[in-house]
């Protein structure tokens, strides 16, 4: 039998091999490219730099929020040779439990690769990688430990940048940064697992400006992940950029000031310039120093605690804290009146005690007066004009016209809306209008007799610390204002647009001379509310305000401008829980405008008597508080 | 010709070397490379210098000691896990490799020596033997690889015609009343067995892949893929047939292919629709086997990488020297200098350069097939055939799994992977061959 004719199976079948594999290569190399992305996931790494975040300076140039080194204890498995877990739990200081519990962490936390062409899971995880095994020791902790790690191979450290507060003031303000979520990386492709972002306050709002523009190398890497050349000679790098600086409107000097003045009290103070809106100080007390929240281990060691305090340290409530004003409405209500016409600058009321409680004061005969002793019965005239001005026959569709007229001044103060500052979480404040108490009590079912309370500035009114600062810069100026802002420079830029647009309200600046002369004899002469808060040869414009509180005893609020010529400063205080406005905001105001003006305090009596103040109990509950929140 | 297949071993050899193209050094692989392959020469110019009746005159002693050397090496320490390797000094060289030569020999010797009657199942079973001992042998190390290349010598056994047809006769031939003289199934076993089990390979292998054809609207999965490029095939086929095919052929060779495609289609799709209806442990079994499921010794993973620096290798490649996945430094791919060389190769120079490779090897086997059809004397062509088929089972199974296309055995690149073993086998492989032929005319036989 012949059998030559089966060398051609033999070759065809070589050829078929040989032609299924030409095949199959054209495809794999050249038309199905998963494979070079699966190569470039594997060997070419994008190495991220990240920049230290741009620094903050305050007003005078000193550098307030920077950087600092911080290390990182890294671990690559597949080094790791007998590990005597007992010695090594000691050196960290952890114990054995604690050290295999962060293995098992480690390795689940990196998650699962889906190859596509399989449609098969693998871990992430590998285990000639490096991961952080104990992140953020100080220079302290990796001293100790870094010259016993060469007895365990597979532990090395490695150096990363975090925040540092050279000052420890402003810390609800500033704002913290933490670790990004997994929404935020899926949001933004800048973030890594990893990289911080600003959690609150000025880092938050300013996260675009202050995170810089990262760099990116292209390395070919090993599978022990160890770069080994620069790929294409480096012709793709680009090189990290730290952002530029930020330059708040903040005087530290003043801000640390308030700080103190402060301490052991609860509330806020507000100073803006304003010529320019810039904010200078921002107190919130109490307070923290925002080095405790650096970094993750400082967060979940130190958050818990402040986020429990029953004082609620981490309540920025400048911004968020919602409070009647009480009286400085009085400057907003007079303001209104006389540009409505419903008043003018030489109306006079009596002090009628039997519509709402006075104190004993001369009669306000005009609106200095009025402005002078605060007087209660005048300013419910006053509100009573604005909101039943007769337009309409029906006296509830007149007082909807009216209250919705008064509603739109307010807006233009910038009551009742955010303000829109640029750090994040701000409350709006509460200024009702019809819709609101339509919703109350139904619509035509009230007039002014319902809401009254509301002229003096209780009730349903409630302003921001923030605001009222405003309101006294709006005053200060006669009519306008800029949006209150911290941000004053970026780099070489100025601040954001938005923050050199004059906003001017709906009242003319001929009706503000009364007011202001008002608020001059409230410090400057007898029979004022606030003399307190006068300073020596310099004259301060001011209103207190003292807003009954049902929970306890009333709060003190001053709001006041310095001087009365050309205002530098414009100031809010509130002091929870301490009773006339005259006795602590006013003069704690002072003591503020004093040190922003003339950096100095010649009546050292004022300031004594302030910082050595423990008015409230900062220890116990506190149920205003909560119900501020609440709001 | 005698230059023409030296040519092709050395562009193979130089092809090797710019893997690692630094100096001679020979403490490094590429130098031990080089010192091998002049090993290698020089063993070809002794066996050149032999007369070739040797080899046929002392086949079987060069069988026993290698045998002898086999079982030699089973008592040797494990080196990666199988006592594959004896130590000569700070090398070591792989029995098995030599074998294949031994075996080629003695195949060759007892296939020529036969009477013309070669279709009885002592004839059968006396070959099989022959190839049995060192296989079990070998799978005693264990070392798969070599047990499967092994298998190679049946497609020369199928050449010469000795089949398992005879077998296969008796037992249906047992059924009474059944009396044939041969089965076409039967003498055509092997290779029908064969493209069996490579498309069912294939089909495993690709059974969770989806594969855009070009051409195809949509995307295939397994099986289908499998079809879709038998049907590719058949379809070339048979416009070759009708260019060039008498009319005879034409109608058995239409009839041979629509009948390939028939069954080859179906098995695929068999396989992969029997598949599927297994048990969940039976999958992952088939799938440890093929090396398909993440095991312990990271078989996908090795595979991963592999085919991903085979596929990011483009058209026309990195560029020499460029490779990123599989160069040796980075060690994505494991073994990247031995059984996985041909990812360096692919991922450094690109579509063009495998398409090449493929080409000479293809160049290369064809050549030996017509060396060994122009033999006079058995022994000859036997061991030409053996030559090929072991290279095509070494081509084929390495590069195919570097392709995802077959299991990930560790078999060597003839004439490209690092290792003397092999580089010396397969050059005394070849320079025999040689010897045999130039020398093909002095014997009559």
């Amino acid at each position: 039998m012949n059998f030559d004719a089966r060398k051609y199976v033999i070759m065809a079948f070589m050829l078929l091999v040989g032609g299924i594999y030409s095949i199959r290569l054209f495809y794999m190399q050249v038309v199905d490219d998963t494979w070079t992305l699966r190569a470039q996931e594997i060997a070419e790494k994008r190495k991220e730099i990240t920049p230290p975040r741009g620094v903050i300076f305050d007003r005078n140039g000193k550098k307030i929020v920077s950087n600092r080194t911080y290390y990182n204890l890294m671990m690559v498995e597949a080094d790791i040779k007998n590990l005597d877990t007992v010695a090594f739990a000691k050196l960290i200081g952890w114990t054995r439990e604690e050290v295999r519990n962060r293995f098992y962490e480690i390795r689940k936390g990196e998650g699962t690769y889906k190859n596509p062409h399989t449609g098969k899971t693998t871990s992430n995880y590998q285990k000639i990688r490096k991961y952080p095994f104990i992140k953020e020791l100080t220079l302290e902790e990796i001293s100790r430990i870094a010259p016993h790690l060469e007895n365990f191979p597979g532990f090395y450290e490695e150096v990363t940048s975090m925040r540092n507060y050279p000052f420890s003031n402003g810390a609800n303000i500033l704002g913290y940064l933490s670790e990004v979520t997994r929404e935020e990386i899926e949001q933004d492709r800048f973030y890594k697992p990893g990289n911080n972002i600003g959690r609150s306050g000025i880092e938050r709002y300013y996260e675009k400006e202050l995170r810089g523009v990262k760099g990116i190398k292209y390395v070919v890497t090993s599978a022990l992940n160890n770069a080994i050349e620069s790929y294409a000679d480096g012709k793709y790098d680009t090189t990290a950029r730290q952002a530029d600086p930020l330059r708040l409107g903040m005087d530290m000097l003043i801000q640390a000031y308030g700080e103190r003045l402060m301490q052991n009290k609860k509330g806020c103070i507000v100073a803006i310039e304003p010529a320019t809106g810039e904010i200078l100080a921002m107190v919130s007390a109490p307070s923290f120093d925002p080095n405790l929240l650096v970094g993750k281990r400082n967060i979940s060691l130190n958050y818990p605690k402040l986020a429990t305090d029953k004082n609620m340290p981490l309540f920025p409530r400048p911004l968020q804290a919602e409070y009647p004003p009480g009286s400085i409405f009085k400057l907003v209500q007079s303001l209104i009146g006389m540009q409505e016409g419903v008043i003018d600058e030489n109306s006079g009321f009596p002090c009628d005690k039997s519509v709402v409680g006075c104190h004993n004061h001369p009669m306000a005969s005009n609106i200095q007066a009025a402005v002078q002793y605060s007087c209660n019965p005048y300013y419910y005239a006053v509100m009573r004009r604005i909101i039943q001005q007769n337009v309409k026959k029906n006296m509830f569709a007149d007082a909807e016209f009216g209250l919705n007229k008064w509603y739109d001044y307010m807006l233009s103060f910038g009551l009742g809306k955010s303000l829109e500052a640029d750090v994040s979480g701000q409350r709006p404040g509460v200024i009702p209008n019809s819709a609101y108490y339509d919703k109350w009590y139904g619509h035509h079912r009230w007039a002014f007799s319902t809401i009254r309370s509301i002229s003096i500035g209780q009730g349903e009114v409630k302003l921001t610390p923030l605001q009222m600062a405003n309101i006294a810069a709006i005053i200060a100026n006669k009519g306008w204002f800029y949006t209150p802002h911290f941000v004053k420079s970026i780099g070489r830029n100025g601040p954001h647009p938005q923050y050199k647009v004059k906003h001017y309200t709906k009242v003319e600046s001929k009706y503000f001379p009364p007011v202001i002369e008002g608020m001059r004899r409230v410090v400057n002469e007898a029979g004022g509310t606030a003399r307190m808060a006068r300073i020596d040869s310099m004259i301060v414009c001011g209103k207190t305000g003292t807003v009954q509180n049902p929970h306890g005893k009333d709060h003190s609020v001053f709001i006041a401008f310095a001087p009365i010529h050309k205002p530098k400063i414009a100031i809010a205080v509130f002091v929870e829980n301490s009773g006339f406005g005259g006795t602590w905001a006013a003069p704690i105001a002072s003591l503020m405008i004093e040190k922003y003006l003339r950096r100095k305090i010649k009546d050292k009596e004022k300031e004594k008597r302030i910082l050595e103040a423990k008015l409230s109990n900062i220890e116990s509950s506190d149920d205003e508080e909560n119900q501020n929140q609440a709001d | 010709m005698l230059m023409l297949i030296f040519g092709i071993a050395t562009v193979y050899s130089v092809a090797f070397n710019p893997e690692h193209p630094n100096i001679f050094d020979f403490e490094e692989k590429y130098g031990k490379q080089i010192l091998w392959l002049c090993v290698s020469l020089f063993l070809g110019l002794l066996v050149f210098l032999i007369d070739s009746d040797i080899y046929r005159k002392f086949a079987f002693p060069i069988y026993l000691f290698v045998l002898s050397l086999l079982v030699l090496v089973l008592f040797m320490p494990p080196i990666n896990g199988a006592r594959a390797w004896i130590g000569v000094g700070s090398m070591g060289i792989q029995p098995a490799e030599f074998g294949k030569i031994a075996v080629s020999l003695l195949l060759a010797k007892y296939i020529s020596e036969l009477s013309v009657k070669q279709q009885t199942i002592g004839n059968v079973v006396g070959a099989a033997m022959i190839l049995l001992v060192p296989m079990v042998l070998i799978l005693l190390q264990p070392d798969a690889g070599s047990f499967v290349v092994f298998t190679s010598f049946l497609f020369v056994m199928y050449r010469e015609g000795l089949t398992f047809d005879p077998i296969i006769l008796a037992i249906i031939n047992s059924f009474p009343g059944v009396k044939m003289k041969y089965t076409w199934v039967g003498s055509h076993f092997i290779p029908i067995l064969f493209v069996a089990v490579f498309l069912s390979v294939i089909t495993l292998l690709l059974s969770s892949v989806e594969i855009d054809f070009f051409f195809l609207p949509f995307k295939v999965s397994g099986a289908m893929g499998v079809i879709v490029t038998l049907i590719l095939f058949a379809i070339v086929a048979l416009l070759i047939i009708r260019q060039f095919g008498t009319k005879r052929d034409r109608s058995r060779g239409t009839l041979i292919i629509v009948l390939g495609l028939i069954l080859g289609g179906g098995l695929s799709f068999g396989v992969g629709a029997g598949f599927n209806s297994l048990a969940p442990h039976q999958k992952v079994r088939i799938e440890l086997f093929l090396g398909l499921k993440e095991d312990p010794n990271g078989e996908d993973y090795n595979r991963n990488r592999a085919m991903a620096a085979v596929g990011s290798g483009g058209l026309t490649g990195k560029g020499y020297n460029k490779a990123s996945v599989s160069s040796v430094e980075s060690n994505h791919v494991p073994e990247s200098e031995t059984d996985f060389i041909f990812c360096p190769f692919a991922e450094e120079w690109g579509f063009l350069g495998t398409i090449v490779l493929i080409f000479m090897y293809m160049f290369m086997l064809i050549r030996i097939i017509v060396i060994a059809e122009r033999q006079r004397a058995a022994f000859n062509r036997i061991y030409a055939y053996c030559v090929a088929m072991i290279l095509f089972y070494h081509f084929a199974i390495n590069i195919g799994m570097n392709i995802g296309f077959a299991p990930v055995i560790g078999i060597p690149l003839p004439f490209f992977s690092y290792g003397g073993s092999s580089m010396m086998s397969f050059s005394m492989m070849m320079f025999i061959l040689l010897k045999l032929d130039s020398q093909r005319k002095d014997v009559l036989r």
